[in-house]
């Protein structure tokens, strides 16, 4: 299997940015920041490969989408993007979580089917509900380690409503507005610090402007 | 393989962080020739800094890597275990190094730290000493550090209101602090809402909070702007170069004499001694060639770790147990802030949203009416006590990871994604940070297994219990919880967050200052006993660390140490 070329954002150099940061700091005051990253820089690609493999990124979209359902609110965390920024750090800077969710999402599954006699996909709500608290009171039998996939894959799928939607979650800044993360700035004001109301979207990533929405 | 051997210098600075970084401005303009050698190299704000929690902070892009992660210290509890090493460094390489990262909150100590032993003699007996603890007074006072106090910030740049100018008492800044000279050069940081009504709160409630003071630009200074709050500043650069780190105001000064010269991917594996004991230069690595720099001083300033680990592995005919080891000091008096183990943080729910998502760790309220020793310890059964800090700068994925205060059965599910949605935005940490003390049971040595890529032992920790700092910890944390109730909120609860002993980047002693060669390692300017040419720089010199950040401290120290090397070599 090779990894697809994706580029690792440390990597990325953006001409433009780093033009007018030149300007900004040859002037010396941050009144001419602008308020929002408006330059442009390269769009990650989306990564080709699974690396958990379909059947078992199945099974992690299925558990995702119980950490965060479907409601009146919004949509499910797969919907969101979350399995796809938990690939894309899976196959790039987070390799080290693969034989946890590999063999824990496997061994879930199989935990499903001794119990119901189906995968975890084909659950129904309340069957994979009670699964998954076992699972967080690591209570499965075939799950010694239960707990400790179930903080792994509750962590990152936080990870994958709410970081910058750069990374592939966050999809349409769906999981900022949920939470009311207006969005990331270069600079904020006075007012964007008040007391009591909730501020206004932004809909901004810190790279660029092929995420400020569309 | 022969070493190439380049033309002496006048000093070699070893690591150019928060403290080398600020001893090579006073040398150079002293006119010396300065050589200053970086396991790093120059950071670039448009490349490497982001307004970007999993750059930050998920991958810890800013703050760890490099030589330090080819060399995390292993850590353990007690003498009879395996020390095992921890998985990530706290650390990096980089010129300005952690500086570059940190929250620049920017202190002085208070008087007390300086003489806490005597100090508790005088006011409470021997009694009230900890068991076990080796705390002496700094071979300094304040006075004597408070003209470096004000070098640093000046010429970094620190934001903040003096709250005791020369004697006269101001309860706009923190009425418990030691005299200054002068105002700060740049006032406090920008407030928003959720501070002023913090500090309002906290006088409410016969408290003295005042807005903390931070290595940052408040606005433009000295050809740099202000700062301007993004919210991405903990663990990661300034993108405008507001945050006062060493890599954009004292070592392009230092530069600017013409008498630096920066020497990147510089990888330091011993400062070399002659026969007599004293430092005669530095052997490094540098792109696969080992290199011989000659000096007529050597100044260390790494961070704590590998200022003790360097040091252990400088063996000679001179110093057979490493430099400035002759009486079993080294790596001794070692502590810091994770002794408090518990009740660090304390974190309450408003009900309303707060908007903090946006601002800076150092923008913030600060509390000292329960640190150091502003407050009557009798009966309460330790000594020191710890600052509170309210502050700004809260990231989503961090938001939404929130406590849930029992509001909800589980922290997944409708109810749960219900609950975050309402309350991500209105939830807010306050900081306990403690006055702690070095203890016999807690050292640094070398450990007998584990190795760096060069073939050189790793440091080892060992950290032993502690009383006295976790009872002060849940002291402050009540105080904190009290504070939170009268500011409003409707949930509040404490301990969270204390992760007991690791590494930390609040790392101090283990080459301590001291005028006794029989209980410390360096002398009341930093030099090591036996070897008077070689100077640390650094927390590790210190012998206790007060209720709030060292950077300050230690950078003050630097340059008080820098200037006795000039007066050194001037004479010589």
């Amino acid at each position: 299997m090779s990894k697809p070329e994706s580029p690792d954002p440390q990597r990325v150099t953006d001409p433009s940015r780093r033009q007018w940061l030149r300007g900004s700091l040859a002037a010396g005051s941050a009144a001419l920041i602008p308020l929002v990253n408006s330059g442009c820089s390269t769009t990650p690609a989306p990564a080709a490969v699974s690396a958990l493999g379909a059947a078992t990124e199945a099974v992690l979209a299925a558990v995702a989408d119980r950490l965060l359902p479907a409601d009146a609110l919004g949509p499910a965390a797969s919907a969101l993007g979350a399995v796809a920024y938990i690939n894309r750090s899976l196959l790039e800077w987070n390799q080290r979580d693969l034989p946890l969710l590999q063999n824990g999402l496997l061994a879930l599954n199989e935990a499903a089917h001794r119990r119901h006699g189906r995968g975890f996909v084909a659950l129904d709500a309340g069957e994979q509900d009670a699964l998954l608290m076992a699972l967080e009171g690591n209570t499965v039998a075939e799950l010694p380690e239960g707990s400790t996939l179930f903080n792994r894959v509750h962590r990152l799928v936080l990870e994958g409503l709410f970081s910058d939607p750069w990374y592939g979650g966050n999809r349409d800044f769906g999981g900022w507005d949920l939470i009311g993360y207006p969005g990331a700035v270069l600079a904020s004001t006075t007012d964007m610090q008040r007391l009591g109301q909730r501020l206004a979207p932004l809909h901004t990533s810190a790279y660029g402007s092929e995420h400020d929405g569309h | 393989m022969m070493a190439i051997e380049l033309p002496e210098t006048d000093v070699v600075v070893i690591g150019l962080g928060a403290s080398g970084g600020v001893a090579v401005l006073p040398l150079a303009r002293a006119g010396l020739r300065v050589i200053g050698l970086e396991a790093g190299t120059w950071m670039d704000p448009g490349r490497d800094y982001r307004a970007d929690e999993v750059h930050n902070n998920v991958r810890a892009l800013v703050t760890t890597g490099g030589k330090a992660a080819s060399e995390v210290p292993t850590f353990r509890t007690a003498a009879d275990q395996v020390a095992r090493q921890q998985a990530r460094h706290p650390m990096m390489n980089a010129v300005g190094g952690t500086s570059i990262h940190y929250h620049a909150q920017s202190w002085r100590l208070n008087p007390w730290d300086f003489r806490v032993r005597s100090a508790t003699l005088e006011r409470y007996g021997a009694a009230y000493l900890p068991a076990g603890c080796t705390v002496e007074d700094w071979p300094l006072g304040y006075d004597e550090l408070e003209p470096y106090y004000d070098h640093i910030e000046y010429e970094v740049g620190v934001s903040g209101k003096a709250g005791n100018l020369r004697g006269t008492l101001d309860p706009a800044g923190n009425i418990f602090e030691g005299p200054r000279q002068r105002e700060y050069p740049m006032p406090p940081l920008r407030s928003c809402d959720y501070l002023d009504h913090m500090l309002a709160s906290a006088r409410a409630i016969g408290l003295h909070p005042y807005r903390g003071p931070a290595a940052i630009n408040s606005r433009p200074y000295e050809g740099r702007p202000g700062c301007a709050f993004h919210g991405y500043c903990d663990r990661g650069g300034c993108h405008i170069r507001a945050k006062s780190s060493t890599d954009v105001t004292t070592i392009p000064k230092a530069l600017a004499t013409g008498n630096l010269t920066v020497v990147d991917h510089a990888n330091v594996r011993r400062i070399v001694t002659d026969n007599s004991g004293r430092a005669v230069g530095v052997r490094y690595f540098r792109h696969g060639e080992e290199y011989l720099q000659p000096a007529r001083a050597v100044l260390l300033g790494t961070y704590t770790y590998e200022n003790i680990r360097l040091l252990l592995l400088s063996r000679s005919q001179g110093h057979p147990e490493g430099i400035g080891n002759s009486r079993g000091q080294l790596g001794r008096h070692y502590f810091g802030h994770w002794d408090a183990q518990a009740g660090v943080s304390v974190a309450a729910l408003f009900p309303r949203d707060l908007n903090i998502w946006y601002g800076a760790i150092a923008q913030g309220v600060m509390v000292d009416d329960w640190a150091d020793d502003n407050f009557d310890h009798g009966g309460l059964g330790f000594i020191g006590g710890a600052t509170l800090h309210a502050y700004t700068e809260k990231h989503p994925i961090a938001a939404a990871g929130m406590n849930t205060f029992g509001r909800v059965p589980r922290r997944w599910g409708s109810q749960w994604k219900q609950f975050v949605a309402e309350n991500a935005g209105r939830w807010a940490s306050a900081y306990i940070q403690t006055n702690t003390f070095p203890y016999a049971n807690t050292w640094c040595d070398l450990d007998p297994d584990v190795r760096d890529p060069h073939g050189d032992p790793v440091l080892r920790i060992t950290s032993g219990p502690k009383v006295n700092e976790p009872r002060a910890a849940a002291h402050a944390a009540i105080k904190m919880i009290e504070w939170f109730r009268a500011a409003g909120a409707i949930e509040v609860t404490g301990g969270q967050g204390g992760t007991g002993p690791a590494l930390s980047t609040h790392a101090h002693g283990g080459t301590r200052m001291g005028l006794d060669p029989s209980t410390s390692v360096t002398d009341a300017f930093g030099f090591v006993h036996d070897c008077s040419n070689l100077g640390v720089l650094g927390g590790s010199v210190m012998g206790t660390a007060g209720a709030r950040n060292p950077t300050q401290t230690l950078q003050a120290l630097a340059w008080r140490t820098a200037d006795k090397l000039v007066d050194k070599l001037r004479s010589a």
